[in-house]
């Protein structure tokens, strides 16, 4: 019977409901702050809010449910802190990986290490090296007086190189003693070397000569090379073709070229000029057609012959014999003198190489740039972007921009001309002044200049044999001269062989993925609110529904009693509005229904009773 | 008496009941279920007042639902990602063995028996294309006619010079021009000597069978011709003298080793043990763990690594076959086998040659982390080698493998897989043709060796850095050529040159073994964490959440849906019947759905089994009935009844 009655009553409720569902309106407010608070008590799902808020009649229990409530937010917002800290430092996982797909082979420049042919540079340096005879003859009696006479200069040279015996006297070599208050005391632009007492050195001076300084060395190997190629590059820079001067001539430079035991071809080079390190040719530099490794080892790599006699090399410029070797990759400039290698005449030269490659996150993970174009530098040269071909740019640009000419030895920024003291008087001194705060990173480049975010390194590491050997040596060298139409005159040390392989079929990678991804940084955030309140961020959207309530309820009650007072001073004093009961009594008609659909659903939810033993009595 | 199956049965359907879902309908159901959900947002997507309100809510709770499923799929994904670890320890290292070859394999004067033949053949090719005779021609007519034959098959595969492409070569015997047909394979290119004089030199391979089917070797440089023509023949006679002879042939221990030094001892050639390299001859590895013992050193630093002076007698040197004078070593793991061929370093002569060396172990994770195999037992190549696995020995076990499927024979430079025997053109005429074309085809990777073959998941390698100094000093050189002349003793009667010597050490630069090892870096514990996580934060789910996702939106729904159905076809069924029988429908019947049903009605919420089997009773005249008991959508009441002492005393 019992349950018939309340089935029928339930029944009753449902019909009621369903009534006011239809009569829902879009957005509804409570009429009360208690009404809402009712609400929010009896709904929310926050666990430690529900025990400080709706616990309001027990003092000792609220006071103790608040301080266990502040306690683990502070406990939170404390892992937060620390989950947030190792998210911004962005922490990076190391990826190891050995790959061992097919190896592309790198690209192999090899140079002559002699920039011109002297017998065809003679007449542009003749000038400059009978000055530089006579000093040496000056500063070491040391007569270098080799087969001068055979080279007679012709009359119309001499005037043209008048200019030129006067800008070499500008800058003379000299020799000072240390300490020595009677020489000029210039200022020195080179770390001092307490070697012995005398150093050597030339001065550079500012246009106006005002401002000179001793570029000094402490051997005078050094100071000679370094003074003759200073004049060297200028002579250089005098010559309108000079890189058509030479003749590129690999027949006579590389008698024998195999790689994976086939002969290369034609397609396999590409040549370039070297001011100092000569004719240079880089080996499998197209794209079209790279070679691959299949296996490791000697028999599979690049295999040369290369002639390293020395007959015509020009003697103060070149001062070492061989040829020099460069393992690099496709599309990244050879810097010689950056990662050479040089192979002595006679000898065998196997390298072995490891390949090695390093991938960089970028972003924020690490500061590197993926292809350049975000580097606030010009690249001048027509390869992909490298640290190295940053640097070198950074330091062209600077050259002109404060020496108003360019370097010889790097690419020509667009409307530049190189260097040369018959139009840029001052440009030694400016070179070297600059070079100096290059090193010293004033000029920022080694700052501006990242890293690049993928970089592939072929780490090197060689063996020697002699080659030939006693007993092969007739019939090698004999087959040598005969195919290649070459006298050797001084075998052995008139050729060279480089092997260059692959010591491993697996190459490593190094790797880099981010360790605190947003995905684990966000599972780390959940774990911590669920373990110190067992919320979600949808109970942090009842909080905000909450608190929008509440300015909605005050706006609401504020505008009310605005009319009330409206109204009061019409009709005369109306007693206190207290609770709800008076609130429905003063409601304007308008919100009736709405406030009718409030309370019969709040009948409807759990109240949480057993929370609150003396709660408002509710019907029923 | 009921059988006992039945028995049981009945009352594990009395102590079990199988009941239904909690409510008749599915909107019902829902709202039962986000009233009673633990899982946030749902309810209040019932509790709220509005519509807006309502719907915002359920926008929120579908978005979370929806974050949730996206970063536990980033998770998911993430998994199998491994983190790298270096550890750097300092400690006594086993030192690795040292293998020491003379890059020469055989003394010349030992071998000139066999290869007289041949270097007969190969002075005249010099002296016909390059006009080369040896100034002092030693006259060494062999008596001993070992190998007549052989020069058949230098007629055979003679070298040709071409002339400037055309289809015509010189012959090295007949000088006779002879029409070359066939594939050019190593086409020549015109960077070395464009000139017209002097033509290309090469040789022509062609099948035994089909003589018409050729293919052409021609080199760009004639040293090179020279040296590959003349290791073709000498392979093949050395495929056919027998492995005692060649060994004597080659260097002893006491030939190539003068001095030895180990970790400041001294030490001598029973720390070597001989192994025979067909292309090397003898080599000697130091420390090879045969005895089952391991060497180590107690410090970095040359004076406590390896230090051997090495007899290199380059007068009897093979003057075709080799062209460069010093040794190979190589550094490896006690059980890998020594690519000397391949990765070999060369010694100089008269010179010392420090390398330094630095250890580096790596370990990778295997499946399915990364494909790399731990032992090879799971590549489906026999290992040839009788040492551990390595890429470079399954390649090379391939490729023999499919040398001696497709050719018929083994390539002289590897083992000999079990059945087979080395090629020589007595026995197979074909097998040098067979040879390129195979080599061809694995270069290319068309014999798939690349494709089987899988990296080993853990390797040792020692990085090397070489540094060479003249030695001896010029005077130094004077005492110690002596002693070491007098050491050599009886056996040598000449005076050593400096040129036949060469200083080799081989050191740890310091005792510092590199470790680095993969390691993953999700575990389950992690993973399933972060599922925690991620559940938590966008709804504070748990997996019991998840299960009563399942069975709410799963089973229950799918149990009402099915009720529906059943109640339809039931319908549809008596209305066919009462077709039949002439009655007119009862009114009851086609009211009777949802809450009419009567089965709801029972005390008992509906079961599966109500739903499912049991018949409606037929014609019941019930009144309509009331709501459904739902109590549930009504806590008070079930909280009046689970919770008796926290209610309101007044209601009692």
């Amino acid at each position: 019977k019992m349950a018939g009655g309340e089935k029928t009553r339930q029944w009753k409720q449902e019909e009621e409901q369903q009534q006011k569902e239809k009569q829902e309106g879009l957005i509804e407010f409570y009429s009360s702050y208690q009404e809402l608070f009712q609400f929010f008590c009896s709904n929310t799902t926050i666990h430690g809010a529900i025990r400080l808020v709706c616990s309001k009649k027990n003092k000792m229990k609220t006071a103790f449910w608040s301080v266990l409530f502040f306690l683990t937010f502070g406990l939170m917002y404390w892992q937060f802190g620390i989950l947030y800290r190792e998210y911004f430092s962005y922490p990076v996982n190391l990826n190891l990986n050995l790959n061992s797909d097919r190896l592309t082979f790198p690209a192999v420049t090899l140079c002559t290490l002699n920039p011109y042919r002297y017998s065809a540079i003679r007449k542009k340096l003749d000038e400059l090296d009978q000055i530089t005879h006579q000093t040496l003859m000056d500063l070491y009696g040391y007569n270098m007086s080799l087969s001068r006479s055979e080279w007679s200069v012709p009359g119309t040279q001499k005037r043209s190189s008048r200019s030129l015996l006067h800008q070499v006297q500008r800058h003379p070599l000299r020799r000072q003693k240390r300490d020595n208050v009677n020489v000029v005391n210039l200022p020195e632009n080179s770390p001092s070397v307490d070697k012995n007492d005398w150093k050597i050195g030339f001065v550079l001076c500012s246009e106006n000569n005002k401002d000179c300084f001793h570029q000094a060395y402490s051997s005078g190997v050094d100071a000679v090379r370094e003074w003759y190629s200073f004049h060297y590059i200028n002579i250089l820079a005098q010559m309108p073709d000079a890189k058509a001067l030479d003749e590129s001539d690999f027949e006579n430079f590389i008698y024998s070229c195999r790689f994976n035991e086939a002969t290369c071809d034609k397609a396999n080079y590409t040549h370039f000029h070297h001011p100092l390190y000569g004719n240079c040719y880089t080996f499998n530099d197209n794209s079209s057609s790279l070679w691959t490794s299949s296996l490791p080892g000697i028999n599979n790599g690049l295999s040369l012959v290369v002639r390293t006699e020395q007959n015509d090399f020009i003697p103060l410029l070149s001062t070492v014999t061989g040829a020099r070797v460069m393992v690099h990759d496709q599309n990244e400039p050879a810097f010689m003198d950056d990662g050479g290698f040089n192979v002595r005449p006679g000898i065998e030269t196997s390298i072995s190489m490891r390949k090695e490659m390093t991938v960089r996150l970028g972003g924020s993970y690490s500061d590197c740039t993926e292809d350049g174009s975000d580097v606030p530098v010009q690249n001048l040269f027509s390869s992909r972007y490298t640290e190295q071909v940053c640097i070198r740019s950074c330091f062209q640009l600077n050259m002109v921009e404060r020496c108003g000419c360019a370097y010889y030895f790097y690419p020509l920024p667009a409307g530049a001309q190189y260097c040369d003291y018959t139009k840029h008087v001052a440009w030694g001194y400016c070179y070297y002044k600059l070079l100096a705060e290059f090193k010293g990173d004033k000029l920022s480049c080694f700052h501006k200049c990242r890293k690049p975010c993928k970089m592939t390194q072929y780490q090197l590491s060689a063996g020697y044999s002699r080659w030939p050997s006693a007993v092969s040596e007739d019939w090698v060298f004999h087959v040598l001269s005969q195919q290649n139409k070459y006298n050797i005159t001084s075998k052995r040390n008139g050729v060279a062989k480089v092997n260059i392989f692959f010591e491993e079929w697996n190459y490593k990678t190094n790797g880099e993925s981010p360790a605190f991804t947003v995905v684990t940084l966000l599972s780390q955030l959940g774990n911590q609110w669920s373990l110190w309140f067992g919320s979600s961020v949808l109970s942090v959207m009842e909080l905000a529904e909450l608190i929008l309530d509440f300015i909605a309820i005050t706006f609401i009650l504020g505008l009310r009693w605005g009319r009330s007072r409206q109204q009061l001073s019409v009709l005369g004093p109306a007693p206190a509005t207290h609770g709800t009961a008076a609130c429905h009594a003063e409601a304007p008609p308008l919100a009736a229904p709405h406030r009718f659909t409030v309370e019969a659903v709040v009948t409807m939810l759990p109240s949480y009773n057993s929370l609150d033993p003396r709660g408002p009595s509710r019907e029923g | 008496a009921m059988a006992p199956g039945k028995k049981i049965k009945a009352r594990i359907k009395r102590t079990l009941p199988v009941r239904g879902p909690q409510a008749p309908t599915l909107s019902e159901l829902m709202r039962w279920y986000c009233l009673n959900t633990n899982t946030h947002g749902c309810r209040r997507i019932v509790v709220s007042r509005g519509r807006l309100r309502r719907f915002i809510w359920i926008l929120l709770t579908l978005s979370a639902v929806g974050l949730i499923l996206w970063q536990c799929a980033e998770l998911l994904l993430n998994y199998y990602s491994a983190s790298v670890s270096v550890t750097v320890q300092f400690q006594k290292l086993p030192f690795p063995a040292v293998t020491i070859c003379n890059i020469n394999p055989y003394k010349y004067s030992s071998m000139k028996d066999y290869l007289s033949e041949l270097d007969k053949e190969t002075k005249k090719a010099l002296e016909t294309f390059y006009g080369f005779s040896e100034g002092k021609s030693k006259v060494r007519r062999s008596v001993d006619e070992w190998n007549s034959t052989g020069s058949d098959f230098f007629k055979q595969i003679p070298l040709l010079k071409f002339e400037d492409f055309s289809k015509t070569a010189t012959d090295l015997h007949s000088g006779q021009k002879r029409k070359i047909e066939g594939s050019v394979f190593h086409k020549d290119s015109s960077i070395v000597n464009s000139g017209d004089s002097n033509d290309i030199i090469g040789f022509q391979l062609c099948d035994a069978d089909n003589s018409s089917d050729c293919a052409l070797y021609t080199f760009s440089s004639g040293v090179n011709a020279i040296q590959e023509w003349y290791k073709l023949h000498y392979m093949n006679i050395m495929a056919q003298i027998p492995l005692e002879t060649k060994e004597q042939a080659s260097y002893s221990a006491d030939d190539l080793l003068l001095t030895c030094f180990f970790d400041g001892l001294s030490c001598d050639k029973r720390h070597f043990t001989r192994f025979h390299h067909p292309l090397h001859g003898n080599c000697y590895t130091f420390n090879s763990g045969e005895n089952g013992t391991v060497l180590s050193t107690s410090t970095g630093g040359s004076e406590y690594g390896l230090q051997v002076v090495l007899y290199i007698d380059e007068a009897d040197y093979n003057p075709f076959l080799v062209t460069s004078t010093g040794a190979k070593i190589i550094v490896h793991d006690q059980d890998e086998y020594p690519f000397i061929e391949d990765i070999g370093t060369e010694i100089e002569t008269a010179a010392a040659t420090s390398i330094g060396m630095h250890f580096t172990r790596s370990r990778k994770l295997s499946k399915p982390y990364s494909d790399c195999t731990e032992t090879g037992a799971d590549i489906p190549v026999e290992n040839l080698y009788n040492k551990s696995y390595s890429l470079q020995i399954c390649l090379h076990s391939c490729f023999q493998k499919a040398m001696v499927n497709s050719c018929g024979c083994a390539q002289y430079a590897q083992p000999l897989p079990p059945g087979a025997e080395y090629c020589n053109y007595k026995k197979n005429p074909n097998w040098m043709y067979c040879y390129y074309r195979l080599h061809e085809k694995f270069v290319k990777e068309q014999l798939g060796c690349q494709q089987i073959c899988k990296d080993a998941c853990s390797f040792k390698e020692w990085a090397l850095t070489t540094s060479i100094a003249q030695w001896p000093s010029t005077v130094s050189e004077d005492w110690m050529l002596r002693v070491l002349s007098w050491d050599k003793g009886q056996k040598l009667n000449k005076k050593l040159n400096k040129t036949d010597l060469a200083n080799l050490m081989v050191f740890y630069k310091d005792l510092n073994e590199r470790f680095i090892s993969e390691n993953p870096a999700n575990t389950l514990v992690i993973l399933l964490s972060n599922f925690g996580g991620q559940l938590g934060l966008w709804m504070s789910c748990s997996v019991v959440c998840v299960i009563e996702i399942v069975e709410v939106f799963f089973i229950d729904s799918l149990s009402i849906v099915l009720r529906r159905q059943w109640q339809k076809a039931k319908k549809w069924w008596n209305d066919r019947k009462r077709q039949r029988s002439g009655k007119p429908p009862q009114a009851a019947d086609l009211e009777r759905q949802g809450h009419d049903n009567p089965v709801c009605l029972d005390e008992d919420l509906p079961t599966f089994n109500t739903a499912l089997r049991l018949p409606l009773p037929q014609g019941s005249p019930l009144p309509r009935t009331p709501p459904p008991n739902y109590s549930t959508l009504r806590l008070e009441s079930a909280f009046s009844e689970q919770l008796p002492d926290t209610l309101e005393p007044g209601r009692h």
